[in-house]
């Protein structure tokens, strides 16, 4: 298998022609008309990346691949790390890639320091996702190659390991964090069985056939949830909106402790990234709690932690670079909007696959070099938009209120056109309110949903693969790493905990 | 509401002023799909050959079934229209929605897509037959990757498991993707899939397919035999086309369906297709009526027993 880049003397043509192809002011103006409209679907909750790349798909077929993929790839790459502004500012992930940045983002927002927040946002993500790119630019196969050994059985592990970061995303509380994450994985049994396609808890309403739609409870918990809470007045001081920006640049000393947080959630989310069906969302939670494990002030987490932010920033920008390297080099894809990105290459007549990287090379600079281009646009705008952004915050508590009930009930309708979708939502905000009354976290909660379904269909396909049997899902390398693992990181707190008794 | 109604007295008004206002193609599928893609290209050529807005509009969700329900309940105005894959023939059988051709107005087919069996590619089975032959001799063994339980290629993957006589390990995931990529990482033995869908991995040089399900050759795969000439008679293809409410307007319906005749004939439409491996095809009106009307026949009689024996 080849290496991306290879041997430099054949292929700098190649790369010189892929900046070439870049650098014409029509296709630099796709890209930042792809960067603005990225901004927008991903700050908007309820619109997603892969919603913004497909609907504007159609419109590239009349244009050249160079200016279609700068358009499409300027959406994808602005609309992540646009999702984290309103998880900051408002504790509403914009994407389903930015709900680990609410934990502490959202904190630190609160304690007037949005600026910082907004800055560390606007920064790591262009971080993270220049890191998955020189990853996609030397090592794209080995890399792909990982991706591939994901069958059904790995895939288990992956998503057992996930649900047992539950215990460290519970904020302290694990007897609580148990009871919220069991009602997520119950949640995600609605629909149809992902075996038998037997219908399950639809109570004959075909809309929740394909199970409950995670973008509205996911706006539903953390938006509505949020604005009832504040409007019964339980956090009575924490009411008043942030009235101080503070800073936008992290100072010397913030950095130094942002390099280990972000270093692991740059690798974290390219490899995660680069998993076909597991993205930001499951990467940005991975890096999280890993960086919070490993951190000197674990008490800082959830409570706005810089480290934690930039974990989460860097881990689901990173995972751009990871699905586009599995879509780029296997034709498969890594996420939901690289799926979409198939659609619009192959229009152009260009199939994704090894053979990309024999036939069409200088497509495939191209693609990086837009890449790095889209990752800094959007890091300017971020930073630029900062100020402004934050001064929002600053209009009345009720007016805010009232945007993001509207943003809610907009966003969770545009999603799938559905109304039952909006009634989900206005659901999940009333039990979110009710969990943060009875201080229940709401992490559990959403891992349960994520990860549920993909931990039983997967289980469920191995042990038709094993034709039943436990051996052979538990002796493949990568799953028995992740049961190793798993079991290491829930048992170690309990061996600390019974060695310190020992020795008193 | 108010302007629907509006629309419909100014239609009667000035006889054949059809479509005076934006109109909306729903869409079963998700956004960035095979479905989404068909349906935004055809739509958008019908703008210019209506001159009005055609608004692609996606509701996912049962198979389909959320989105056919919403179109035939709409009034018969010509301006909502949506899109008629190959489970408007399916979706009442599997229990999604009680909605089937007989309650729409079908407009045009314009495409269909055939169903294959694909290996990996460095696999001793060359054809179908040496295939159900390995499989004869360990039942029960191999599996074989499909896009889900109830879906099309499930169907196609059951019916070759009765038409040869043999006993599969069938493996459900979602989407052809999920299975094409177990198939490219040696998790399962084979999978069943559209043409479209495998054709860039057999060009890479991962996969091979063995088998295409239909009378004829696919000519994206022009050297491999079709299960006719293997003497086997079984293949249920996918096909795209359109439909609205039932009561549609003569004049408006004839307008509609040559709207998507002009997009239809299309370059666009036409390298569309070729690139996403389907084959076109155009039925009128009255044909697609037919041919839905009998697929619908098809699935009704085959599918409870063949999902049964699967269980």
């Amino acid at each position: 298998m080849g290496c991306g880049w290879g041997s430099v003397d054949n292929m700098s043509p190649d790369i010189l022609a892929g900046l070439m192809a870049v650098f014409q002011w029509e296709v630099l103006l796709f890209l930042a008309a792809g960067v603005a409209l990225g901004a927008v679907f991903g700050a908007l909750p309820g619109l997603t990346a892969a919603m913004g790349v497909a609907v504007l798909t159609p419109l590239t077929f009349w244009v050249s691949a160079e200016k279609g993929m700068a358009m499409l790839l300027g959406i994808y790459c602005g609309a992540i790390p646009a999702g984290g502004i309103p998880a900051i500012l408002m504790n509403i992930p914009g994407t389903p890639a930015s709900i680990a940045s609410t934990w502490d983002g959202y904190p630190l927002s609160r304690e007037g320091r949005a600026g910082l927040a907004l800055g560390i946002n606007a920064l790591l993500s262009m971080i993270g996702q220049l890191a998955s790119v020189l990853f996609l630019a030397f090592a794209a196969f080995p890399i792909a190659a990982f991706g591939l050994r994901f069958g059904p059985a790995e895939y288990f592990g992956l998503a057992l390991f996930g649900i047992s970061l539950m215990a460290g995303v519970s904020g302290g509380n694990v007897l609580k964090g148990m009871l919220a994450g069991i009602v997520g994985l119950a949640l995600a049994t609605v629909g149809l069985d992902p075996m038998t396609a037997y219908p399950r808890f639809h109570f004959g309403q075909s809309e929740f056939l394909e199970g409950i739609s995670f973008i509205p409870v996911m706006i539903g918990l953390f938006g509505l949830g949020e604005v009832l809470d504040q409007m019964s007045g339980s956090q009575a001081g924490l009411g008043q909106m942030p009235q101080k920006l503070g800073r936008i640049l992290p100072n010397l000393s913030e950095w130094k402790r942002m390099i280990l947080p972000a270093t692991m959630g740059a690798g974290v989310g390219t490899f995660v990234g680069a998993i076909p069906a597991a993205g930001g969302d499951i990467a940005s939670v991975i890096a999280w709690e890993q960086s919070r494990r490993m951190s000197r002030k674990k008490e800082e987490y959830s409570k706005g932690s810089v480290e934690g932010l930039a974990a989460s920033c860097t881990a689901c920008n990173s995972a751009i670079g990871g699905a586009m390297t599995t879509m780029l080099t296997l034709g498969i894809p890594g996420d939901a909007p690289s799926a979409v990105l198939i659609g619009a290459l192959l229009i152009h007549g260009v199939q994704p696959g090894p053979l990309l990287f024999r036939d069409h090379r200088t497509l495939v600079y191209t693609i990086i070099f837009l890449m790095m281009l889209a990752a800094v646009a959007i890091a300017a705008v971020n930073m630029l938009g900062a100020r402004p952004l934050a001064k929002a915050l600053q209009i009345p508590q009720r007016w805010l209120w009232a945007g993001i009930l509207l943003m809610g009930i907009v966003g969770s309708f545009a999603l799938n056109n559905s109304v039952t979708d909006v009634w989900v939502m206005s659901a999940a905000g009333v039990g979110g309110f009710l969990f943060r009354k009875a201080s229940i976290p709401l992490g559990p909660l959403v891992l349960g949903l994520i990860l549920g379904p993909m931990m039983e269909s997967n289980l469920r396909r191995a042990l038709i693969l094993s034709r039943g049997d436990w051996m052979p899902i538990l002796s493949k390398p990568i799953v028995l790493f992740f049961v190793v693992v798993t079991v290491a990181s829930l048992g170690w707190p309990v061996w600390k905990a019974v060695s310190r008794t020992g020795r008193k | 509401m108010s302007t629907a109604g509006l629309a419909v007295t100014g239609c009667g008004r000035e006889r054949g002023a059809f479509p005076a206002r934006e109109m909306k193609l729903v869409v079963q599928a998700a956004a960035g799909g095979l479905s989404d893609s068909v349906s935004r290209i055809i739509g958008s050529l019908m703008e210019k050959e209506l001159g009005v807005p055609v608004v692609c509009e996606n509701r996912p969700g049962a198979a389909g079934a959320l989105a056919f329900s919403y179109v035939v309940r709409r009034a018969p105005d010509g301006y909502t229209i949506g899109h008629a894959p190959v489970e408007i023939a399916m979706v009442r059988t599997l229990g999604y929605a009680d909605v089937s051709p007989q309650k729409m107005e079908l407009l045009s087919l314009v495409s269909k897509t055939q169903p294959a069996l694909a290996v990996q590619a460095g696999a001793a089975w060359k054809t179908l037959g040496v295939f159900a032959d390995a499989v004869r001799r360990r039942p029960g063994h191999y599996v074989v990757a499909n896009s889900g339980t109830g879906s099309i290629w499930h169907v196609n993957a059951l019916l070759m498991e009765r038409a040869a006589k043999m006993r599969l390990v069938h493996c459900p995931f979602s989407g052809s993707s999920g299975a094409i990529t177990n198939l490219l990482g040696g998790h399962v033995d084979a999978a069943v899939a559209g043409v479209g869908e495998l054709a860039s991995h057999v060009r890479s040089g991962g996969l091979q397919v063995i088998s295409v399900f239909d009378q004829t050759r696919s000519p994206l795969f022009p050297d491999v035999a079709c299960v006719q000439e293997e003497g086997f008679d079984f293949g249920a293809s996918a096909w795209s086309g359109f439909f609205g409410p039932l009561g549609l307007p003569e004049a408006v319906a004839a307008r509609l369906s040559g709207a998507i005749q002009t997009a239809f004939a299309s370059a666009e439409f036409q390298k569309l297709c070729e690139e996403r491996g389907m084959t076109a095809l155009y039925l009128d009106r009255a044909a697609f009526r037919e041919f839905a009307l009998e697929q619908a026949g098809f699935f009704e009689s085959t599918l409870p027993a063949l999902l049964r024996g699967a269980a």
